[in-house]
Formats: C-alpha cells, sequence, structure tokens
C-alpha cells in the first residue's frame, strides 16, 4: 500500500478518521501479530490489539517524525500488552528457576522449514512468564537488565526464565522431530 | 556454556522468522477501536458548545444580572462580604443546615467525617491521607518522564536508543511490592518510548487520586462557609431563570385550508327591489367554502419554559363560491347583473362600475330566478399575533396551544360576473375595509428533528371579529377558516 508516512501520522494528529483507518489498514496486520506472541488465544490478542490502537490515536501527538513509526507502535503494543498480561496476574509469581541440564544438545537449528503460525504455536504453549521473557528478549531484542524494569523483576529472574524458555522450545523441536529434517507436522493454529 | 554465537544464531532465526509476521485481524477490532473514538468525539463536543458566542453571551447577561442584583443588594443592607457568599454557596445549604447545628463540635465533626472517608475507601484514598508526600514524589516523577521522552526523541536521531529516564509508573500500581525499590532508583535506565502508554496509565492515578481527595476538600468548605446559611434568599437567582429559556425562532410553512367568507345579502341591491319576487329572492343566496391556502412566515421568542409569544406574516388565497340570489337583466342595454356584483356595486362610492343598478332601473329590467353559483376569491395578508403554551417542551415531541388576534389587510376581491367575467376589487375601490380583525386559535404538534430544526403541523381556526365591508348595511362579511399547516422552524 502506498502512502506518507509524515501525512499518515500528521492526519492521525489531527484525528482525521481516514487517516486512522489507514493506519490501522497498513499496520493492523503486524501488529496484531506480536498481540497472538503476547497471549494465549485470540480473544485474548484481540483486546491487546484494540487496547493498543486506542493508547496509540490517544497519544500520536507525542510520536515525532524523527524515529520509525513502526518501531513506534511496536513499542505501544508490547506495552500495552505487558499492562494486559499484568492485568490478568499472569505475571505475578516470576520465579528464579533452578536449571538443570536436560541433556539435550545445543544444536545448531534451522527454523526457516517452519511456518510462522506453527512457530507462534510453540511460543503461546510456553508458561506466560517464559513466554514474555522470550517475546521480549530474543524477538523484541530488549537486554535482561531491561526486561527486568519492565516487569518489576531480577535481572537473574529474567536470564533463568529466559533459559527455562529457550529449553523448552528445543524439546518441544526436538520432541516433533523438527530439527532439520524437514518433517514439518502441520498444525492448525 | 553455549556457544555464544550460536545464541545469537538461535535468536537470530527467531527474531528473523517473526520480524514480517502479519496475521489480519478480524472486522470487530476496528469497529471496537471505531465505537471507543466516536465516544471520545462525542465528548469533545461538550467543549465546543463553550466556544459558541450565545453562550458566552447568556454568560455575560447573568454575569450582569448577577452584579446588578448584588450591587443593588448590597446598598440595600450593608452587610456585603456575608451577601456574595450567599449567592456563591447558595446550592449547598442544605449540607450547610446540618453542620450548622453542630457547630460547637465542628473540628470533632471534622475529624470523623475524614475518618468515614478513610474507613470506606481504604484504597487509593487511605495513601493520600497516610502518606501526603507520596503525591508530590509522583508529580516530580511525572515531570521527570516528561521530560525523559523529549530528550530520548532527540538522542534517538544519533542512534543511541537509551536515555535518562524515570521509573515505569505503572509497574508501581500492579506490583505494589516494587514501589519502594523504584522510587529511590527515579533515574533507572529504560527504554524511553516505553513511556507513552505509560504515561498515560500514570495520569489516570494521579487523576484518581485527585478525585480521591475531593469529600476532604468539600468537608473544608463547607465549614469555612456554614455561618451564612441564615441570610434570607437572594432574589438574584430568581432574575436570571428567565434567561435560561429564552431562544428565537424563525419558522415557514403552508396550510392547506377551507375559506368561507360567510359573505350574506341583508337587504336587495336597489336593481331587485323593483318586484316582490326579486326582493325577497335576492337575499336568499349563500357562501360555500371553497378549498384554500395560506403560505405563512413566523417568528417567535420563547419567554419562559411553557410560554412563548410569536408573530407573522401570512399571504391567504381564500377561495368559495355564492349560490343563489338570481340575477337581473336590463331591458334597456340587455346587460345582465347577479345579485352579488349588483351588491357591490351599490356598495362603490363612485358610479362608474359596469353593473350599476341605474342601468337596470331607468331602463327596466326582467328578473331571473335561476340559482347559478358564482366563484368569489379573496387574497388577504395576514398578520397573526398569537400566544402559546407549550406541553413537553423540550422533549422530542411537543404540543403547543396557540391563540391570539390576526389583522387580515384586503388585496382584492375576484368576483365572476353573471356574464362570466371575473370582476376584480382591490383595496382602492374602497368596498372592504383595509384591515379587517379576526381572531385565531390552534393546536400544534412540533416534532424536534436537531437541536435547531423543528418541523410542526398545526390545526388552526380563524374567525372574523368585524365585518370585512366598510358598510355592513347591505352586505354582511365574516370569514372563517380551518386549516391544517405543514411548517418547519429554525431555533437560534
Amino acid at each position: 500500500m502506498n502512502f506518507n508516512e509524515k501525512d499518515l501520522v500528521n492526519g492521525c494528529k489531527q484525528r482525521n478518521r481516514a487517516a486512522q483507518k489507514q493506519l490501522y489498514d497498513v499496520f493492523g496486520g503486524k501488529l496484531f501479530a506480536i498481540c497472538l506472541r503476547y497471549t494465549k488465544n485470540r480473544a485474548d490478542a484481540e483486546d491487546v490489539l484494540q487496547d493498543a490502537f486506542i493508547k496509540i490515536y490517544e497519544n500520536i501527538d507525542s510520536f515525532r517524525n524523527d524515529s520509525p513509526l513502526e518501531y513506534w507502535l511496536r513499542s505501544v503494543v508490547v506495552n500495552t500488552a505487558l499492562n494486559h498480561l499484568r492485568q490478568q496476574k499472569y505475571l505475578k509469581d516470576l520465579d528464579d528457576i533452578d536449571m538443570h541440564h536436560n541433556g539435550i544438545a545445543d544444536r545448531e537449528i534451522t527454523l526457516g522449514n517452519f511456518q510462522m503460525q506453527q512457530l507462534l504455536e510453540l511460543i503461546r504453549e510456553l508458561p506466560t512468564g517464559c513466554q514474555t521473557i522470550f517475546n521480549l528478549y530474543a524477538i523484541e531484542g530488549y537486554q535482561h537488565n531491561e526486561i527486568a524494569q519492565k516487569l518489576g523483576i531480577s535481572e537473574g529472574t529474567s536470564k533463568s526464565q529466559y533459559a527455562r524458555a529457550r529449553s523448552l522450545l528445543q524439546q518441544k523441536l526436538n520432541k516433533e522431530k523438527r530439527f532439520d529434517d524437514g518433517s514439518v507436522r502441520n498444525k492448525q493454529l | 556454556m553455549m556457544d555464544p554465537s550460536e545464541i545469537n544464531n538461535f535468536e537470530d532465526q527467531w527474531r528473523k522468522a517473526f520480524q514480517e509476521a502479519s496475521e489480519t485481524p478480524p472486522q470487530s477490532v476496528w469497529e471496537g477501536i471505531e465505537a471507543h473514538l466516536d465516544k471520545d468525539d462525542k465528548s469533545t463536543i461538550v467543549p465546543l458548545w463553550w466556544q459558541s458566542p450565545k453562550l458566552w453571551y447568556a454568560a455575560a447577561s447573568i454575569a450582569a444580572i448577577l452584579l446588578v442584583g448584588a450591587g443593588f443588594w448590597f446598598s440595600k443592607s450593608g452587610e456585603s462580604y456575608k451577601k456574595m457568599d450567599t449567592e456563591i454557596a447558595a446550592n449547598k445549604m442544605p449540607q450547610q443546615k446540618k453542620d450548622s447545628n453542630k457547630a460547637p463540635t465542628d473540628q470533632t465533626v471534622k475529624s470523623e467525617e475524614e475518618n468515614k472517608v478513610l474507613a470506606v475507601s481504604p484504597g487509593v484514598t487511605t495513601d493520600s491521607f497516610v502518606k501526603p508526600e507520596n503525591k508530590t514524589n509522583k508529580n516530580n516523577e511525572r515531570a521527570a518522564f516528561r521530560n525523559s521522552s523529549q530528550s530520548f526523541l532527540a538522542k534517538n536521531t544519533s542512534g543511541n536508543k537509551k536515555s535518562e529516564a524515570a521509573v515505569d509508573e505503572s509497574q508501581k500500581i500492579i506490583n505494589p511490592s516494587s514501589i519502594s525499590d523504584s522510587e529511590r532508583s527515579l533515574l533507572a535506565a529504560t527504554d524511553a518510548n516505553d513511556s507513552v502508554p505509560e504515561i498515560a496509565g500514570q495520569q489516570t492515578l494521579v487523576s484518581s487520586q485527585a478525585l480521591a481527595a475531593l469529600p476532604y476538600n468539600d468537608l473544608e468548605v463547607h465549614f469555612q462557609k456554614r455561618y451564612i446559611f441564615f441570610r434570607p434568599e437572594s432574589n438574584s437567582e430568581e432574575s436570571v431563570k428567565p434567561v435560561k429559556h429564552k431562544e428565537y425562532w424563525a419558522g415557514l410553512g403552508l396550510m392547506p385550508a377551507s375559506f368561507n367568507p360567510d359573505l350574506k345579502i341583508k337587504e336587495a341591491p336597489l336593481a331587485f327591489t323593483s318586484n316582490f319576487v326579486s326582493n325577497r329572492k335576492s337575499v336568499s343566496g349563500s357562501s360555500q367554502p371553497g378549498a384554500s391556502y395560506a403560505i405563512q412566515t413566523q417568528g417567535g421568542m420563547r419567554l419562559s419554559k411553557h410560554w412563548s409569544v410569536e408573530l407573522g406574516v401570512s399571504y391567504l388565497q381564500g377561495n368559495s363560491s355564492y349560490e343563489g340570489g338570481g340575477y337581473v337583466l336590463s331591458a334597456k342595454n340587455y346587460k345582465s347583473a347577479n345579485v352579488l356584483e349588483n351588491a357591490l356595486a351599490d356598495l362603490a362610492p363612485n358610479a362608474n362600475t359596469p353593473s350599476n343598478s341605474y342601468d337596470f332601473i331607468n331602463g327596466g329590467s326582467t328578473y331571473i330566478d335561476v340559482s347559478k353559483t358564482v366563484s368569489n376569491n379573496y387574497q388577504y395578508l395576514q398578520l397573526p399575533v398569537q400566544a402559546g403554551f407549550t406541553i413537553n417542551p423540550d422533549k422530542k415531541l411537543s404540543y403547543s396551544v396557540l391563540g391570539g388576534m390576526m389583522a387580515n389587510f384586503f388585496l382584492s376581491n375576484d368576483l365572476e360576473s353573471a356574464s362570466g367575467e371575473i370582476i376584480t376589487t382591490t383595496a382602492s375601490d374602497d368596498i372592504y375595509r383595509s384591515v379587517n380583525w379576526s381572531a385565531t386559535t390552534g393546536l400544534r404538534f412540533n416534532y424536534r428533528l436537531s437541536s435547531k430544526w423543528k418541523a410542526n403541523l398545526t390545526g388552526s381556526y380563524q374567525k372574523a371579529v368585524s365585518s370585512g365591508f366598510r358598510s355592513n348595511q347591505s352586505l354582511d362579511l365574516h370569514p372563517v377558516l380551518y386549516g391544517v399547516s405543514w411548517g418547519v422552524r429554525y431555533s437560534f
């Protein structure tokens, strides 16, 4: 879709409904994919997306054109998702996990054979704490100290939760024999 | 230990897999967002009202009335300071009455009520009482937030994603256990982009604290102004009320009507007096109503909640017919004239009208007793003045009962003659009165289309209270009209 990002933002700042709809049409899909990663079901993801867009429209005046719009939109969505998880008490008791080696070799894996939906399903099967920290660290690219600040946990907890998430994902991949052999089982979301 | 390069590889793969991930959200999400935005738009309409000059005029007039009223009051009594308080706190009197009974123990009462507040809302309210410095800290943090989000944007251009930013306030709301830690580390490093939604959350927190503190403020106000309860009622409050309901409107309508001039020949015209039959028969005719219409414009003013007054200008085309009376045929020039035209001719001050009776008297004439119907149409310009009483004035559907007087300015009369020609009589012929008064009453249904526009349906009845002729010795005219008017009005 052809659009001028600056005009779109200015339209949204003037509360122009057509501009707001265009912003939604352009970025709604990508942002909904983020919401799906942080939640357990579609209904929750839809709630998060709706709340996030309302925040985006209400706070669009604070966005300056000197940073990429998509980066700002993603950060609003991630924060909305975290607020949603806090409200649902999913992030209440995140403790250090005493990780022991699971015996699975840290083999190099290739995710190229997997469809996005399958990988999404794997992430959503993780415990909520692991799911959130995995999303923040591995995909969003936050550092552990930043995650600790965001979630009000210690840096150690963030690290151990991430290690747990990584381990669980490897177990799942191994169990379903999805390593490099191309035997991908199609799984519906 | 895992090889760091392997870890990066693992994360990079996941990041790459989801970098361009997209899933079309269902239509219901946008509908929900739109509904929320519509709600916001509606709520922002309210302040726009305050930008309308009309409201400022109203406010200015209220202020002027209050000022004049207050000045008048002060000059009368001299206890000026107490009077001013009376006006300001007039609507809080019932509560003050209760308080005044407890006057000697006011401090005790105050502290008791504070305790009640604490007991009823132990949440945020309790915090605001127990730790008043907490609120100040948060205000400082909020200021720090704003500064930090601005500085972030500046730094972000140069590729630096980090900036000095204040504590994530929303975390404090959710995790009370972390409050003390995060307060100590006011200037902790965080991604400043996060601050945007969190500022929104913080504002909610601050405003909820402000709400929780309201009862405490109210108590203070009551306590300070308690003594003024015993002041006599100020008159200025009453004088403001009429201003509130003042409203002007302009309306336009079309009224199909049944118009009957009720024209009667009281005594036979000269040409008909020659023999007994014509003398008797000539007065037996009668008027029949015809399909008529009026184009109406009106302007009105609402005086109070229910009462209004309105003025109008209407053009009435009143069609009717006259039946009976027969006609006369002149033996001299074979001219014919029906009873009505002959009667009108008799009334004319100049004797040059075509149906003048002398043609028929001097040359001899024959009376023909035929019941013929002739058209007799009137044009009037009407100026009604009516008072209205409206039931349900502020509802969607309201009803008004109207009553008043109407000045009918005679424009012209078209009478069909015996030969089929139309005889037009105008105001300058001095036969009809130029102004004829009638009484009018009506019932109106108003349907509010918008805040400015109303549609209305008005049933009207008009009856002349004076004769339409200058001389009512031989002819009488008392028009009666029934009509239903369809109209719209615009309020200013």
